[in-house]
């Protein structure tokens, strides 16, 4: 008899462990989300290099995957980190549980990213069932800088005249000091050190040498990379085309750094943050990146130092994109 | 029948007392296991967003400090978030400066208190 | 001497027994049956949309902008900022969802009374009876020349509130 009573006050214990789990699945969605929407992730900042720039050798180092700018900007988060996290040629699904999501049971996942314009539509995981726990959230996205030198710019970076060179550089400057800013919020920062530097040298045919009627292009025949002013160029394999380091397309068609090739009318560099890492620069540094053109005798008469800070003349900062994050979990 | 021994039946009584006591403390102690906070309940009772937007409103309170100022409006403008954020928000708020770039915060809703000291350009 | 009636005794009082038992054990059982409502996750999940969305939109897009909130506390625009905040609520990876709003701002009148200004009506779906959510930011006002907002015009800081329930 007393077996009897003990025996049936134990089957509700039976039914406890069946409810539970289910609803599980909504919290682990919400801590899912929390953690992409309002944690940088580890490595972040303040240790460099952050988890997004790590290689493939370097994946076990990543602690947690967050995609927010840093923690004092929740919900804003940094088109370089989103890149990394829905590329699921590099994580594999064991990546995204043991990165992301946590917890003991393999849950399966299904994390999305739209952004309101249609531009960033980003999916990761399995195809949703009919029930799961799902949490949704809002966001905005902070894309990097462009510094965009066009035809309207031309009274600043043409020679005088009487300048009888025949190499002709330009250069865009970046002075750290002034860039890593700790007064600017987070979510305005221009970082090159985690972020794309991006140079868009448009109709330059305004700075071409116009006294030459058959003058059509320009030569450019080399990009280097120098610390301050001084001739130390950084050691990098300027001859091999590596686009995770930079890509630099001439008129449209890609080359590496020494192009030796003539240019009508845009220069596009992207310089993108494992290359700036390979640099050895601190928060006082000034990173010049100088474009040398050469023709005999000069086809183009641009020159000057275009400073890369946040002076919307010469640096555009895009708007910050609404976009809606959403996570299931089952 | 007064020759009928009636004790075995008070003995089966009591034991089977102690047998329903025991089961209903068994199923107390199952269900123990359940009750309790749920996370959703956590999360909502914990004021996250409330702390965050305060001490965004805050910094930006000190952050304009001189165009409110201008117009002599300081004191007000502290009044209106202590006073609303007692009748709408149910918290107790408190904050000043000390120098000018360090603002310390309190905040109290009951159940959570918050506490910060900021340095804030 | 045996009597057979004891045992009858005996048998009726187990069989109260487990019937003793077994309403304790149905009526203690059905206590623990959880409702996805009586964990409050949908409640959660609202309310951390409606946090999100109003974080976002008083984020301003560069730097240095005053944000979309403050704009539309400011200049009274009730459809606007109707139209921006179900615009971020509804918007999902795959189709809309159907959320309903109304707003008021909580403001300290000249007066010194805490009064509330309505800023967006609901609208027919709200029949009073919903389970709704209620968001809450704080906006900062500059002092306003004209007389476009009902608020008064020195700096004043004001709590918008917005109810958010799902139709």
């Amino acid at each position: 008899m007393v077996a009897l009573i003990a025996v049936a006050s134990m089957v509700p214990g039976l039914l406890a462990g069946l409810q539970s789990s289910g609803i599980d699945y909504d919290a682990v969605a919400y801590r899912t989300g929390v953690i992409l929407t309002e944690d940088p992730g580890w490595p972040g900042w303040p240790v460099y290099p952050p988890w997004e720039m790590k290689d493939q050798y370097h994946k076990d180092e990543i602690e947690r995957m967050g995609l927010a700018v840093s923690n004092e900007t929740p919900n804003i988060l940094l088109s370089t980190k989103i890149e990394k996290f829905f590329n699921d040629t590099f994580f594999t699904t064991d990546d995204y549980r043991s990165k992301a999501i946590f917890g003991e049971i393999p849950y399966s996942y299904n994390i999305t990213l739209r952004s309101l314009d249609g531009r960033y539509n980003h999916k990761v995981g399995q195809e949703t069932p009919e029930g799961y726990g799902y949490i949704r959230r809002v966001v905005k996205i902070k894309e990097p800088s462009v510094a965009v030198i066009d035809g309207s710019l031309k009274e600043r970076y043409t020679i005088s005249p009487g300048d009888n060179s025949t190499t002709r550089t330009f250069t865009v400057r970046l002075d750290f000091s002034r860039l890593l800013n700790a007064s600017i919020d987070p979510a305005y920062r221009i970082d090159p050190l985690t972020e794309p530097v991006n140079i868009t040298i448009t109709n330059f045919s305004e700075y071409l040498n116009k006294t030459d009627e058959t003058v059509k292009n320009a030569t450019l025949k080399s990009v280097t990379f120098r610390r301050g002013s001084s001739s130390i160029r950084f050691p990098f394999p300027y001859d091999t085309e590596n686009p995770d380091l930079y890509t630099l397309s001439l008129d449209g068609n890609p080359y590496d750094l020494k192009p030796e090739a003539p240019v009508e009318s845009n220069i596009s560099l992207v310089l993108k943050p494992p290359a700036t890492s390979l640099f050895p620069l601190d928060q006082n540094s000034i990173l010049d990146i100088r474009f040398t053109f050469e023709n005999d005798p000069p086809h183009t008469n641009i020159t000057g130092i275009h400073y890369y800070d946040y002076n919307p003349k010469n640096v555009t900062r895009p708007a910050l994109k609404p976009a809606v994050l959403e996570v299931a979990i089952w | 029948m007064a020759c009928m021994n009636e004790d075995g039946q008070w003995i089966v009584l009591m034991g089977l007392l102690v047998a329903v006591g025991l089961f209903f403390l068994a199923l107390i102690i199952n269900q123990s296991a359940l009750v309790g906070q749920t996370t959703a309940e956590g999360v909502l009772e914990f004021p996250k967003n409330d702390i965050r937007d305060l001490r965004s409103e805050i910094l930006d309170y000190y952050s304009r400090y001189e165009r409110i100022n201008n117009h002599g409006d300081l004191d007000d403008v502290k009044d209106d978030i202590v006073r609303i954020s007692l009748e709408r928000k149910n918290a107790v708020v408190h904050f000043w400066n000390g120098t000018p770039e360090e603002i310390t915060i309190h905040y109290n809703n009951g159940v959570t208190v918050y506490d910060e000291t900021v340095y804030h350009y | 001497m045996v009597n057979d009636s004891g045992q009858l005794y005996t048998m009726e009082g187990i069989a109260a027994g487990l019937v003793m038992l077994l309403t304790a054990y149905l009526i203690l059982s059905t206590t623990s049956i959880y409702t996805p409502g009586d964990t409050h996750i949908p409640d959660m999940q609202l309310e951390q949309l409606g946090s999100d969305v109003l974080a976002m939109m008083d984020t301003p897009d560069t730097h240095g902008a005053t944000s979309a909130l403050e704009t539309y506390v400011n200049t009274n625009n009730s459809t606007d900022f109707k139209t921006a905040f179900l615009g971020y609520c509804n918007a999902k990876a795959i189709g809309t969802d159907t959320l309903h709003m109304s707003a008021n701002v909580t403001y300290r009148g000249d007066d010194d009374q805490i009064k509330e200004h309505l800023l967006v009506e609901p609208d027919e779906t709200w029949t009073g009876r919903e389970s709704a959510v209620r968001v809450t930011r704080w906006v900062q006002l500059d002092k306003q020349t004209s007389q476009m907002r009902p608020y008064g015009s020195r700096p004043r800081a004001v709590l918008v509130e917005v109810l958010l329930w799902r139709a």
